[in-house]
């Protein structure tokens, strides 16, 4: 018999910079995100980003956040002990065993989303696993104003991930294959998962204004179908980055983690 | 003294099946704030306002429609499900339709001795509106009268009054202790004191309001009280709710919802004409959106509250369904925030999902207070 294959399956993996020397880092400073469906560690060492892993979420948040750290610290010989502070997001931020404080993730998204594509950003819009929340901040990357898809998950990461399963197409080329047809297809019932998100979220960023510079985060920013599809529906480019999407949510606590280390926490 | 209040929240229907014992007297429901209760008091009843109990419930759906708002559904079901048994009469002062059909629902299905529809008027601006319902409000007396078999007299109008406005003055007393840097109260203990003083004995809840106020000064929290907050709605008393944001580093120091402040904030003014006093205190008293056009009284009172007790934010309460909130808070919301205090949206049912809230609230706060963190 053939093995099933899991087309829901995205690729979990971790990094480490080879160049940065942490045992002669001052500030060493970790983030993790546990959301719904995915969790990330970050490790920053005096500021940069010295390692990371993305991987999905298990049954319990603790277990989570214990795997996604050691994913991250993985062949550095960096332990935990070395960290000096741990900022806990996410859906699961306060489950976070060995964290010293929670932030929310949409602070953490807002401030990410800085380090990442830059302080011009004014507009943010995290697409998770199971929600979706548009952001409004300032240069800093402090949050002024967000909002949130309020009762209903479809159309989300996991709806995606659904969907793949359901068409057998493995989820990295969901987005591509969907500008394969001649036409776009008919919409399907508003409640629906794939084609309902770009109007959602475009909905939702409608009742909280777009301001140029804009940026997308989470794991759905990696589906160019659902990207374009917004764009095209905003009227405006999202700024592209060098970094993975998915990991905004933990850098943005990890940067949290390093300001409070240098404010003397 | 405080914890009496939530004492008598939890047990109140306890409450009022030992005082109509105790007291021989009737129990009336009253079906929204606009009720004059100076004149059910003057009678010496007990009034008590239908609330609901934020309970999943399966008995309203073939009475009222799903779309009218969860509170009138919460109230409704409970009189189906049988906690209001110990009521003698049923009595609305209009406001909205869906509470009106609510009532004309609980009438059908739930027949009392007494039961009595004001048709108080929702242009309270209108000059005509002083003597039309100072008419309705004399013809609720007579009909009051002709239940109990006696006459409600002068001299039982002006006590009517007095205990109302005693207990009134006694809130805002207490309210006044909110305006502190760390106030001795928190957001969830002053609205169950609010919310008790709508069914419980007017003269029983002023004397622990009393003996409240005794107590306040000395009294400290054991909390940091973090940001100073506003809830601004209908009718929510979701203690959950409140219990949550101020466990996440804030207090909410005032309200504007008929749950609190827009119950009690006014009082009778006796002028020599009595039941003209009585009607013009509910026509003048800080409006319910449905009783506040053609001019918007109510956005201007929100603010002043929020100035009063130095509010940082305020969290907008949006009963779902209820229309005539819904109409005001887009305007509302602008209005605060134009007058520099942010707004928080949150759409409430009879139940609410406290974690998603949760993760609102404090990302609120965060962009409140948050300098720490940059």
């Amino acid at each position: 018999m053939a093995e099933m294959q899991e087309y829901w399956r995205w690729t979990e993996y971790d990094w480490h910079s080879p160049e940065i020397e942490w045992r002669r880092g001052k500030r060493i400073a970790a983030g993790i995100d546990v959301g719904s469906v995915s969790s990330q560690a970050l490790v920053l060492v005096d500021g940069q980003i010295f390692a990371f892993s993305n991987l999905r979420t298990g049954s319990n948040s603790p277990d989570s956040a214990h795997k996604a750290i050691n994913g991250a610290l993985k062949d550095t010989g960096m332990e935990l002990s070395n960290i000096k502070y741990t900022v806990g997001t996410g859906y699961g931020r306060v489950n976070v065993p060995f964290a010293n404080r929670a932030i929310t993730e949409i602070a953490c998204h807002a401030r990410g989303a800085n380090f990442m594509a830059g302080p011009k950003i004014r507009t943010v819009l995290d697409m998770g696993g199971q929600d979706c929340k548009a952001i409004h901040c300032d240069e800093r990357g402090k949050v002024s104003n967000f909002l949130m898809n309020d009762k209903c998950a479809a159309g989300t990461g996991r709806g995606m991930e659904v969907m793949a399963d359901l068409l057998s197409i493995p989820i990295k080329d969901i987005g591509d294959l969907s500008y394969q047809v001649d036409q776009e297809p008919q919409p399907v019932s508003s409640t629906c998962v794939v084609f309902a998100k770009s109007e959602r979220v475009s909905l939702l960023l409608g009742r909280i204004g777009v301001e140029d510079q804009f940026f997308i985060t989470g794991g759905i920013a990696k589906n160019p179908g659902v990207v374009k599809r917004l764009e095209k529906e905003l009227g405006i480019q999202a700024v592209k980055s060098k970094y993975d999407s998915q990991i905004a949510g933990a850098l943005g606590a990890a940067l949290f983690a390093d300001t409070l280390l240098q404010k003397g926490a | 003294m405080v914890e009496k209040f939530k004492e008598w929240y939890v047990n109140r229907h306890a409450y009022a099946k030992q005082w109509k014992e105790r007291t021989g007297g009737k129990v009336i429901g009253t079906f929204c704030t606009y009720v004059p209760e100076e004149i059910l008091v003057a009678a010496k009843m007990l009034p008590v306002r239908v609330i609901g109990s934020h309970e999943p419930q399966d008995v309203t759906e073939p009475h009222i429609f799903g779309m009218f708002c969860p509170f009138c559904r919460d109230a409704l079901a409970q009189g189906l499900k049988g906690r209001f048994q110990y009521l003698d009469g049923v009595v609305l002062a209009h406001s909205c339709i869906h509470f009106r059909q609510t009532f004309n629902s609980w009438r059908i299905h739930l027949p009392v001795e007494f039961s009595y529809y004001i048709p108080m008027p929702n242009t309270v601006q209108t000059p005509h509106a002083r003597s039309y319902h100072k008419g309705e409000v004399e013809k609720f007396q007579a009909a009051l009268q002709e239940y109990i078999g006696r006459p409600i007299t002068g001299e039982d109008l002006d006590r009517g009054i007095r205990i109302l406005n005693r207990n009134r003055r006694l809130l805002r007393q207490v309210y006044e202790y909110r305006k502190l840097d760390s106030p001795p109260l928190t957001g969830e203990e002053a609205m169950y004191m609010a919310v008790t003083s709508q069914f419980i004995d007017k003269e029983e809840h002023s004397d622990v309001l009393e003996a409240v106020l005794k107590e306040l000064p000395g009294r400290k929290l054991p909390r940091d009280p973090g940001i100073r907050l506003m809830a601004v709605g209908s009718e929510n008393d979701d203690a959950e709710f409140f219990k949550m944001v101020e466990s996440v580093g804030g207090t909410v120091v005032i309200d504007e919802q008929c749950a609190g402040s827009r119950y009690f904030w006014n009082e009778s003014v006796p002028n020599g004409d009595r039941m003209a006093a009585i009607a013009n205190r509910y026509l003048d008293r800080p409006p319910c959106p449905v009783k506040d056009y053609p001019s918007h009284s109510r956005f201007a009172h929100v603010l002043n509250l929020a100035k009063d007790y130095r509010a940082q934010g305020a969290i907008i309460m949006q009963e779902k369904f209820c229309d005539p909130h819904e109409g005001d808070n887009p305007r509302l919301k602008k209005f605060l925030e134009e007058n520099g205090i942010p707004t928080l949206s949150l759409e409430f049912d009879s139940t609410n999902p406290l974690g998603p809230f949760r993760i609102r609230v404090e990302a609120f706060l965060e962009t409140i207070r948050g300098e720490e963190l940059f």
